[in-house]
């Protein structure tokens, strides 16, 4: 009876508590994605022709790969790791796609070969971190030079031509109505499907559960049952292959195999990850997080450059954005 | 005033008048005074959440007060930062130790003030002879140069110790400071206590561990909910008044009365488990309905052991039989599907997740249960079962979402066994589960692992704490080294027995544990 009272009780209390502890987070959120919606308007009125359907648009497809990537280091970070392969993996991925294309593999089939070595330079980089228990940073750190050397090699440092159709990926879009709404590009509905598919991993499934589990607290997580090799093996393999997506995305764009494209990318993509609030201290981020850290930055790069920066004052501009982000999260965490 | 009053009978070093101290909500100090003098050891207890921490931080200078006055040595003082307190005298040791592992215990005492050679560079050899001659005052044997981290923890208690004493400091307080410590090192950090404290230095000491006052405190005082109750002369005041003024009401038992029977029923056969060098040759079993404690000394091997059979460490050989049947249990995974649940001993360390939440720590262990078509989470469930568990064990959170961080030592305990019960685990194992966690609390962990019996799960309980142990268990296993010396009906055996088998004397009375073995 007393028990029941106390129970009563301490439940009351907690129903009241919940509502604003919860609505902080919602307001957290939307904090961050105003600072996009504040950067959109205000280029929308400084920058000429920017908030045009045009160069939108142009703005969305540029961010598209970013955003992509970001969303993939997402993972490896949320475990306490990280992935600087990400730049030679699109590069090795995108030649490999177009140097089978050449050889005369159907464009479909090339692209899911490129894929393929995607997700194999993720896992051999998750086979490093797990079997041989090297630092991530190491790890990938040899993966980016060696995968940059064989996308090199392959292709003889050369930009071969893929044949015509490669291009349809990267240059298609759809529900375009004429010069003024060119239609949406097929890489920005690859991204919005990307956004959902791993948003939904991250946040509902087992997997993703698993994966701020092991950044939150490796031991309690193995001590739990979770099986923490198996979740990095996952998340090296999901940045793996969203390279290579990128990889061939971007080869698609060029009908090119770039062997020397995407250089310093992974860098882009880890930024657009923390300004999202993933911390590199591992079990803390979002894949909204990374979505929103890459349109900061893409809104950046467009605006600043039809402003007429230059891309050294860009450089500058995001480089403080990083910074002040961080700042920005760990002030709120000291409160 | 108070000084002369003081002085008249003895000589106060410190005076605390009405300080008080407020977070967000809550009134951590409520009006509080208090008076510490020269040469005594002064205990300070009650449960968390008393005001005991928010004190000391501020008499070491990490918060201000916001009401009240300190005197110290008869005059009014506020330090705003941690330096001015060491400075001045005042050095306070916390229970997580605040050394930097991989330097030398020399330069861990001399961190931030090291002494420099003409040319600017580090003058080591002043810094090992100073370091050695404290360490000798305090008749610590240790090398200056030895790495922290390859220090026991004790060890590296009193090396913190040493640091304090460098400053010159009149005034020490000790937090918690035999949480870590086995029997034996805490007679050798008594004798240092008891040595500083003959130098007339002023020792505030901090201890949920009320057994071991007797054998250090000249005074104590007792707070509650961030007032002060009382303050006596220790040879005054009885054990059970103490825990009655912590806790303000009658605890009529410091354990809940054992209605666990335990049954011929087989759990868990344990059948000479290995790991070269940790764990030699050790078979028991485990009875349905019954807690099994596991006593010895810190290093005898009884995490080890059972961090072995919960798959967490590997052995070398040996088996496990779960009824009647033998199972492979090679990972945390495998002994989960098979029933096993472990409590670790570090909480934060290797229990919880701290950055996420309550719920979600609980479903850790199980998520696949939780989980609905496509793998989707059901976060509608996972917040009921949560909801469930907070009520059932009364752990106390604004919110089933709250982080796990933000909770209380006790709750998260409390949070680590909702996982498990989650889990349907019918093998528990907790490693020291109440250690650092108050007197109130404690109580509600040890009818917890009674009802768990109760209920025809089998109990595995380690503790350094041996009324605990005593108190809680049907069978003692002790282990001494990694072997495991007897095996003994807890209600035939006296704490002396167990103490004298953990240190590997064997007891005068072998027959008993011939019979039992």
């Amino acid at each position: 009876m007393q028990m029941g009272e106390i129970v009563k009780k301490q439940k009351s209390r907690i129903e009241t508590l919940d509502r604003p502890q919860r609505s902080k987070r919602v307001l957290d959120k939307l904090f961050t994605f105003g600072a996009v919606i504040g950067l959109f308007i205000y280029f929308s009125f400084t920058a000429r022709n920017f908030f045009t359907a045009r160069s939108i648009l142009t703005l969305i497809l540029q961010t598209s790969t970013i955003t992509i990537m970001g969303i993939g280091v997402t993972f490896t970070i949320i475990t306490g790791g990280i992935d600087l392969s990400i730049g030679s993996v699109i590069a090795l991925a995108g030649t490999v796609a177009v140097m089978v294309a050449i050889a005369g593999v159907p464009i479909g089939l090339s692209m899911l070969i490129g894929l393929l070595v995607g997700v194999i330079c993720g896992a051999l980089n998750g086979l490093m971190i797990t079997r041989l228990k090297l630092p991530p940073f190491i790890a990938t750190l040899g993966m980016m030079m060696v995968a940059r050397g064989v996308a090199l090699t392959i292709t003889n440092a050369n930009a071969w031509p893929a044949p015509g159709n490669f291009g349809d990926l990267g240059n298609k879009t759809i529900l375009g109505t004429g010069p003024k709404f060119p239609g949406i590009p097929y890489p920005v509905l690859i991204m919005i499907a990307v956004a959902l598919i791993f948003g939904f991993i991250l946040k509902r499934t087992a997997i993703g559960r698993y994966t701020y589990a092991v950044g939150s607290n490796e031991e309690a997580a193995r001590l739990s049952g979770i099986k923490v090799d198996r979740v990095k093996m996952i998340c090296y393999i999901f940045s793996g292959l969203l390279s290579a997506l990128v990889g061939i995305i971007l080869a698609s764009r060029m009908v090119t195999s770039q062997p020397n494209s995407a250089v310093g990318y992974e860098l882009n993509a880890i930024a657009a990850s923390v300004i999202g609030g993933t911390s590199t201290l591992g079990g803390v981020g979002t894949v909204s997080g990374a979505v929103i850290g890459s349109f900061i930055i893409g809104i950046l790069t467009v605006g600043l450059t039809m402003q007429g920066a230059n891309y050294f004052m860009q450089q500058i501009v995001i480089g403080l954005v990083v910074i002040g982000a961080v700042s920005v999260d760990k002030l709120k965490g000291r409160r | 005033m108070t000084t002369r009053n003081g002085n008249s009978n003895h000589d106060v070093i410190l005076e605390v008048r009405n300080v008080s101290k407020s977070y967000p909500g809550v009134k951590a100090l409520d009006r509080v005074s208090f008076d510490l003098r020269r040469g005594e050891v002064h205990a300070l207890v009650g449960e968390n959440g008393a005001g005991k921490t928010t004190l000391m931080k501020i008499l070491s200078g990490v918060f201000e007060a916001e009401e009240g006055e300190i005197l110290y040595k008869g005059e009014s003082i506020s330090f705003t930062d941690v330096t001015q307190a060491s400075k001045a005298g005042i050095a306070i040791i916390y229970q997580e130790l605040n050394l930097i592992p991989h330097l030398s215990v020399a330069a861990n005492i001399f961190i931030g003030r090291e002494p420099r050679t003409r040319f600017g560079t580090l003058d080591e050899k002043k810094m090992n002879t100073e370091t050695k001659k404290i360490l000798g005052r305090l008749n610590i044997t240790l090398d200056p140069t030895t790495l922290i981290n390859q220090l026991p923890v004790s060890k590296q208690q009193m090396v913190e110790i040493a640091k304090a004493i460098s400053f010159e400091s009149e005034v020490l307080i000790m937090d918690e400071p035999t949480s870590a410590l086995t029997e034996s090192e805490i007679d050798e950090l008594f004798s240092i206590i008891q040595n500083l404290r003959d130098d007339g230095v002023a020792i505030i000491y901090i201890s949920h561990r009320l057994e071991e006052l007797n054998q250090i405190a000249d005074r104590i005082s007792i707070f509650r909910d961030g007032c002060w109750v009382s303050t006596d002369d220790y040879e005054d005041i009885e054990l059970d008044e103490i825990v009655n003024r912590m806790v303000g009401r009658k605890l009529e038992n410091k354990f809940p009365p054992k209605k666990n029977i335990p049954t011929k029923e087989k759990l868990l056969e344990v059948r000479n488990i290995v790991r070269k060098g940790v764990i030699h040759d050790i078979s028991f079993d485990l009875y349905q309905g019954e807690i099994l404690g596991i006593a010895g000394l810190m290093g005898a091997g009884r995490s080890e052991l059972v961090r072995a059979i919960f798959g967490a460490d590997p052995i070398d050989s040996g088996d496990v039989y779960m009824n009647n049947e033998r199972v492979s249990i090679k990972s945390p995974a495998e002994a989960i599907k098979a029933g096993i649940a472990y409590l670790p001993e570090n909480r934060k360390e290797e229990g919880v997740a701290v950055t996420m939440q309550l719920d979600e720590n609980i479903t850790m262990a199980d998520v696949p249960r939780i989980s609905r078509r496509f793998g989707l989470l059901s976060r509608k469930q996972e917040e009921e079962i949560a909801q469930h568990y907070v009520n059932e064990l009364l752990i106390r959170t604004p919110s089933v979402h709250q982080v796990v961080n933000h909770l209380s030592g006790g709750n998260q305990q409390k949070v680590v066994v909702s996982k498990w019960l989650f889990c349907n685990s019918k093998i528990l194992i907790f490693d020291e589960p109440t250690r650092g966690i108050d007197v109130g609390t404690k109580y509600a962990i040890y009818e917890f692992i009674e009802k768990l019996a109760r209920e025809g799960r089998g109990v595995i309980v380690i503790s350094s704490d041996l009324p605990e142990v005593l108190g809680l268990t049907d069978r003692l296993l002790v282990l001494h080294e990694g072997h495991l010396v007897a095996t003994l009906n807890t209600a035939e055996v006296t704490p002396d027995e167990v103490l004298n088998y953990a240190a590997g004397l064997g007891s005068s009375n072998q027959k008993q544990a011939q019979v039992l073995n």
